[in-house]
């Protein structure tokens, strides 16, 4: 049982901007928590005010009605010197200059603290290397900003927020540009960061695989507004199919994941074992056919010490295959009926 | 860590001293033929009366302005920089400088008809400065105006070119109106001069640029924090509105005191600190704020001595000087990397 105490939380929150002379209002009656030592993913759809919703939540845009809290302190009663001391912010923006250190971007984390002229004492220094060693940078701390990977450039930007040495750090789309395994360091550092130093992340992510895998608690934007839960909570409800599912697109409860829906299902028989009879299904299934067992084309997939054979069964006769690309080719000339 | 500061202390030194060998050497150099001696002995008030006029009534103020305009400038083009968040921002971009023209524009085209001011009266002097800063200053304050109600940087820095262009056109339009010798003043006075100063002008100058300078050190740590971004900023506790408002004042009066006493000088604000970035090989204000002065001392010293090459009484105007040789290096800085692009 998690006992964290609650870090953030919302009661009633409207979030939107002003424009010159209206009031645009992204979402109201908003009612939210985190908890120490959490993992919050934000996901939803593009325009359903993700970032509106988290800068509303560190301070950086005012809200339209209801009210914040911050480690039980409402937002506006947090002096704008304690603010940056309870919560730390990582956006999207870009580093203006490529000739700065990895070090130095982190200690900009420690600003709260430094003095006038921004030089470092001996207890900041030390939260700064504790900062680059729980994020894995150490060896990196001396290298440009320009000269490291994405992932490390972003993992640059976490160590930045931890050095800031918040209870809560607010993260807009931390896992964007990344490949899939800097994706999945970077949000199980994310998680690390939770349970190792009992932090409280709330970080907003288009990556539904990693957020469902690895999130404690998920924040689900939708045009109604916000379903909260664990990621299975959400999934059993049926709420995640319904945020994201489209004509194209059908969600698995039972695997969690999504798949295309194809639209001209030709019936093919399938018969073999294992992973390769696996593989092949997903083959055929990508290129329009369903298995059917009844159905006059057949594909047989035998394994030998020779490897790996696909042998087609047709009206016409029987032809052989050595690989699954020669098959679909063939197959794909096939007239569809 | 050891090895990065004393390698600094070592580039600032060297710097520190190449702005003194420079200083001596803009002494000694000049349009008329002098030898070391001889500019020893004007100096301390034992040369010939000829040669003490050149030296201690030409060539000291001349090089001590280099000094001071050198310095102010490139800070305040470093300031722009960060501020904008733009390679290519420098103290003429915000209208500054085409503000001290108009100034100036007006007094000579407009004004000077009416009391016929012989060329070169300390009269004239005090007024086209005066002028200068005016039009300057009334830049900055639209420009501040503007930057209190606009939340994106980005608006203020195309408002200022878009009044810096206006700025031009009205200059053209008297221009046109004119007659040829008051046109003549004018012309000169956009090509720069280090020379036409006064002492009691310098000890303004070197005031303003000392009152611009430590309000720019005061505010290192905020523009440390803006390299990473206005909303990193803001969410560390830099407050956005005041801190603009306070670079903006520092940087319009460096560069607009110079413009004001110099006349407009090219290149050097947006070029030094590239300069400056590439030698120290850092992007803290900490370092590069007196690294840029020294740095900018050092290119302006130098241009006013390619300026008095071409000897038998002769100087070239400054500002093509700065231009002819700072282009070259812009140049071969943006080339060698591959382009400044968006960021610096």
């Amino acid at each position: 049982m998690r006992t964290g105490k609650i870090i953030a939380e919302t009661f009633d929150l409207s979030i939107g901007y002003h424009t010159r002379n209206r009031v645009n209002m992204v979402m109201e009656h908003l009612s939210l928590e985190a908890r120490q030592g959490e993992l919050v993913a934000l996901i939803g759809r593009n325009g359903t005010g993700k970032s509106t919703l988290l800068r509303t939540l560190v301070g950086l845009q005012p809200e339209l009605g209801g009210r914040v809290r911050l480690q039980g302190v409402d937002l506006h009663a947090i002096g704008s010197s304690q603010l940056p001391r309870i919560v730390s912010f990582t956006s999207t923006e870009p580093v203006a200059v490529r000739n700065i250190r990895v070090h130095d971007v982190v200690a900009l984390g420690r600003f709260p603290f430094t003095n006038w002229i921004g030089s470092l004492a001996p207890d900041d220094e030390e939260a700064v290397n504790e900062a680059l060693g729980a994020t894995g940078l150490i060896t990196l701390a001396n290298r440009s900003i320009d000269n490291i990977s994405d992932g490390e450039r972003q993992r640059t930007l976490i160590a930045r927020s931890l050095a800031q040495d918040t209870a809560l750090l607010v993260m807009d789309e931390p896992t964007a540009f990344l490949d899939l395994p800097s994706r999945y360091s970077i949000v199980s550092l994310l998680r690390q960061l939770t349970r190792e130093q009992g932090k409280c992340v709330i970080y907003s992510t288009h990556d539904l695989d990693t957020a469902i895998n690895e999130a404690d608690r998920i924040w689900l934007m939708t045009g109604e507004g916000i379903a909260e839960g664990a990621p299975e909570d959400l999934i059993l409800k049926g709420i995640v199919a319904r945020a994201f599912e489209s004509p194209q697109l059908s969600f698995s409860s039972n695997t969690g994941t999504f798949s295309f829906i194809r639209k001209q299902q030709t019936g093919i028989a399938l018969e073999g074992k294992g992973l390769a009879v696996r593989m092949t299904e997903r083959a055929l299934n990508r290129c329009g056919y369903t298995r059917d067992p009844q159905a006059s084309l057949k594909v047989t997939v035998s394994e030998s010490h020779e490897g790996t054979e696909w042998i087609v069964l047709r009206n016409t006769g029987t032809e052989h295959y050595r690989s699954l690309y020669d098959l679909v080719s063939s197959l794909a000339d096939e007239p569809v009926q | 860590m050891k090895g990065i500061s004393s390698r600094l202390t070592l580039t600032m030194a060297g710097l520190f001293l190449l702005v003194v060998l420079l200083f001596v050497a803009d002494l000694l150099i000049g349009s008329t033929r002098m030898d070391a001696a001889e500019v020893l002995r004007s100096l301390f008030g034992h040369g010939t009366p000829g040669g003490e006029i050149i030296v201690t009534q030409f060539r000291l103020p001349k090089a001590i302005t280099a000094l001071i305009a050198g310095a102010a400038m490139s800070v305040s083009g470093l300031l722009m920089q960060t501020l904008f968040r733009n390679p290519l921002a420098g103290p003429d971009v915000l209208g500054v400088s085409s503000g001290a023209g108009l100034g100036v524009a007006l007094t000579v085209l407009t004004l000077t008809p009416l009391f016929t001011l012989s060329s070169g009266s300390a009269l004239q002097g005090w007024g086209i400065i005066l002028a200068a800063w005016a039009g300057a200053g009334a830049v900055m304050i639209i420009i501040m105006a503007v930057s209190a109600r606009m939340r994106d940087i980005m608006t203020v820095l195309i408002i200022g070119l878009l009044l810096a262009s206006a700025i031009s056109a009205v200059v053209s339009l008297l221009q046109y109106f004119s007659n040829e010798a008051m046109l003549r003043t004018y012309v000169i006075w956009t090509m720069g001069n280090l020379g036409n100063i006064s002492y009691p002008q310098i000890r303004a100058l070197t005031l303003s640029t000392a009152a611009g300078l430590i309000i720019a050190f005061l505010m290192v740590k905020p523009l440390n924090a803006m390299l990473l971004g206005e909303t990193f900023s803001r969410t560390v506790g830099v407050k956005m509105k005041s801190t603009r408002a306070v670079l903006l004042a520092s940087a319009s009066i460096l560069a607009g005191s110079v413009t004001a006493f110099c006349g407009p000088l090219a290149f050097i604000g947006v070029a030094v600190p590239h300069i400056g970035r590439l030698i120290f090989g850092t992007t803290d204000h900490r370092t590069l704020m007196p690294g840029l002065a020294l740095c900018g001392s050092a290119v302006l010293l130098l241009s006013d001595i390619i300026s008095t090459m071409p000897g038998g009484g002769h100087i070239i105007p400054v500002n093509t000087v700065t231009s002819l040789t700072g282009i070259p290096v812009v140049l071969w800085i943006i080339l060698g990397r591959n382009g400044i692009g968006r960021r610096f």
